[in-house]
């Protein structure tokens, strides 16, 4: 029986199936990745600068730095407040039961199948000083949110919620309630127990959400660009530079930058793959 | 001086999972739940450690009112079925938890700590992972953990059932040894009634929520309350009127003493040493099964089709048969 194992199967069709793997992830994702590399590195236009160096003088622009730095402050932002609340709407879910529960559970899978661009628009429609159904009573004690940074950072916030709470619940469910009742018959009150029990057993599974919401958080661009105004200095983030550079001629910088975003989700891979890794050991 | 229920209901949704539970479990002693699964020992368990809540009635553990404690301050220690050991943790550490939540000084989390798993027999595994342990290996580690914090009292659910016969028999005998050593009030539970007759200084008898039978290991099997504690307790057959055990059947070859009745062997089986019989009364629908020696059966030269006449011993336990059957 065991000799039958998947490896060991190296048919035609195996090899068929590779080349089809292989063409088109090529075709979809490396490819394109690429010409961005070249692009960044070795312009074709006449007058723009290759190499290395031209790409450190594109970042060092005053506009792209504070793009980068507004991107890196909003990332940040949202993923603590996501970690926060994903941990507590997970163990919510797992380990309570009240009336809505389901429905709650439902719900924090919405950010995933609605646009990002229509959570821009609906946070805009609550939050605006015109029309805004909380903005005008806010602005009234000087907080204002659309078109300043904690307005990005809830759109951003708002469409990577479920990406902590989907790692985390099913490490809860699994672990199940023993070991924290033990704790608690032991004299652990509710906090030690998750503290030194809950805690250290989803450890891992925080960690990888983490990871995958800084990655979303960095690319956001659907709901940044409504609640926005995306100008420079102004609410500009990366990927919105990216976007207004390059519908504005400055097609370099606009490479440059995203060659910066790509490296950063490549990174968020390897991190990634190291948690597997060390999770499976 | 002692864990006192008293009017204890549970129901999960329309379904009682404890009915009316009255029970008074002494101090210093080990006493056994027993039951059938499903019956309710582990809800009544749980309601003891404050891990579930009753829908009414009260729990008093050692003169406290516990019936609106938390876990955290009953001063229980409970065992789980499944360990339940803290899997991030060292042997060492687990046993600590206790201690280092209550703020103990280092040392003497230290000394407690070597002192227990010496008791357990765990001292050079102190510094392993529960996942390097076997199953009584963690298993006594639950214990030890449970053990560390002095508890009032030691709840132990099931505390052998998912091991293999062997170590559970090995766990049984050591339990009854610590208990001796250590003198803590112990609830355990088992659905296996051997487990409960051996170990237990208490045995009471739980069955669909209602508890059917409290006292010591000699009084249930002697003077089993009903039907359902002596079919619990161990084997039984029917002779006439009566249930009794197999072994209490006396066997002639001859008819004469008033009272008995006859038969005809209608199956034998050898088991070891000794000899099931099961006879065919008169007058009776279900055949009754008589054990005996194999040196007894051989003398008594004893073959299916012989007739034979059947009496209890005098003095066996017996009860009236019900018109309900039995489990
Ligand atoms: N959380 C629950 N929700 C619904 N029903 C439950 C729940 N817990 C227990 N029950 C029911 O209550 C009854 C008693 O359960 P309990 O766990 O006390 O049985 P038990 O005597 O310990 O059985 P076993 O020997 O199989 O462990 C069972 O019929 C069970 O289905
Ligand atoms: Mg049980």
């Amino acid at each position: 029986m065991a000799e039958t194992s998947i490896r060991s199967r190296k048919g035609p069709v195996t090899y068929l199936l590779r080349i089809f793997v292989i063409t088109y992830l090529a075709v979809l994702v490396i490819w394109p990745l690429w010409e961005v590399g070249q692009q960044t590195f070795f312009p074709p236009d006449r007058g723009a600068g290759g190499g290395f160096g031209a790409f450190v003088e594109r970042l060092s622009d005053p506009s792209v730095s504070y793009a980068f730095n507004l991107t890196a402050t909003v990332a940040f932002w949202s993923v603590v407040i996501n970690t926060v609340f994903g941990v507590g709407i997970s163990l919510l879910i797992v380990r309570y039961r009240f009336p809505g529960r389901r429905i709650l559970s439902v719900l924090v899978d919405l950010p995933m199948s609605v646009s990002p661009v229509v959570v821009g628009l609906a946070l805009v429609l609550a939050y605006s000083t015109g029309q805004g159904w909380f903005g005008s009573a806010l602005a009234s004690v000087g907080f204002y949110i659309i078109g300043t940074t904690p307005g990005l950072i809830m759109a951003t916030a708002f469409v990577s919620l479920p990406l902590v709470i989907r790692e985390v619940v099913p490490v809860l469910e699994e672990i199940g309630t023993d070991a924290e009742l033990a704790a608690s018959s032991l004299g652990a009150t509710g906090w030690q127990t998750f503290r030194r029990i809950t805690l250290p057993s989803i450890k891992w599974a925080v960690v990888y959400g983490v990871v995958l919401s800084m990655a979303r958080s960095l690319g956001e661009f659907g709901a940044v660009k409504i609640v926005s105004p995306g100008a420079e200095f102004r609410g500009e983030t990366a990927t919105l530079l990216i976007q207004n550079r390059y519908t504005n001629y400055q097609e370099p910088t606009a490479y440059a930058a995203a060659f910066v975003l790509v490296l950063a989700s490549v990174l968020a891979l390897v991190v990634v793959s190291l948690i597997r890794k060390e999770d499976h050991v | 001086m002692n864990i006192l229920i008293a009017g204890v209901n549970k129901s999960y949704g329309d379904f009682v999972a404890l009915d009316n539970i009255n029970v008074s479990l002494p101090t210093g002693q080990l006493t056994a739940l027993l039951g059938p699964s499903g019956g309710g020992k582990s809800t009544l368990l749980r309601i003891i450690a404050g891990l579930e809540s009753a829908d009414s009635g009260s729990v008093e553990i050692e003169g406290i009112d516990a019936t609106k404690l938390p876990p955290q301050k009953r001063n229980v220690g409970f065992v789980f079925q499944h360990y339940a050991v803290f899997k991030h943790m060292t042997v060492a550490k687990n046993v600590a938890f206790g201690l280092e939540i209550r703020k103990r000084p280092k040392a003497e989390v230290k000394t407690k700590v070597a002192e227990l798993l010496e008791l357990v027999h765990l001292s050079q595994f102190a510094h392993r992972l529960p996942s390097q342990l076997s199953g009584g290996q963690r298993q006594r580690l639950a214990l030890a953990r449970a053990l560390a914090v002095e508890p009032n009292v030691l709840l132990l659910d099931e505390p052998f059932g998912a091991l293999d016969a062997k170590v559970r028999k090995e766990l049984r005998d050591w339990l009854r040894r610590l208990h001796d050593e250590v003198h803590v009030t112990t609830v355990f539970v088992t659905h296996d009634q051997e487990e409960a007759l051996e170990v237990a200084d208490e045995i009471v008898v739980i069955n669909e929520g209602r508890i059917e039978q409290v006292g010591t290991p000699d009084q249930l099997y002697d003077e089993p309350a009903n039907d359902f504690v002596m079919g619990f307790l161990g084997e039984v057959t029917r002779l006439g009127p009566f249930r009794l055990r197999p072994h209490d059947i006396e066997l002639s070859t001859t008819p004469g003493a008033p009272g008995v009745l006859s038969g005809v062997i209608e199956r034998s089986l050898r088991v070891g040493f000794e000899v099931r019989l099961a006879v065919d009364v008169e007058g009776q629908g279900e055949p009754a099964l008589v054990v005996l020696s194999r040196t007894h059966a051989r003398a008594l030269d004893l073959e299916v089709g012989t007739r034979v006449w059947l009496r209890p011993t005098a003095g066996a336990t017996s009860v009236p048969v019900l018109e309900v059957a039995s489990a």
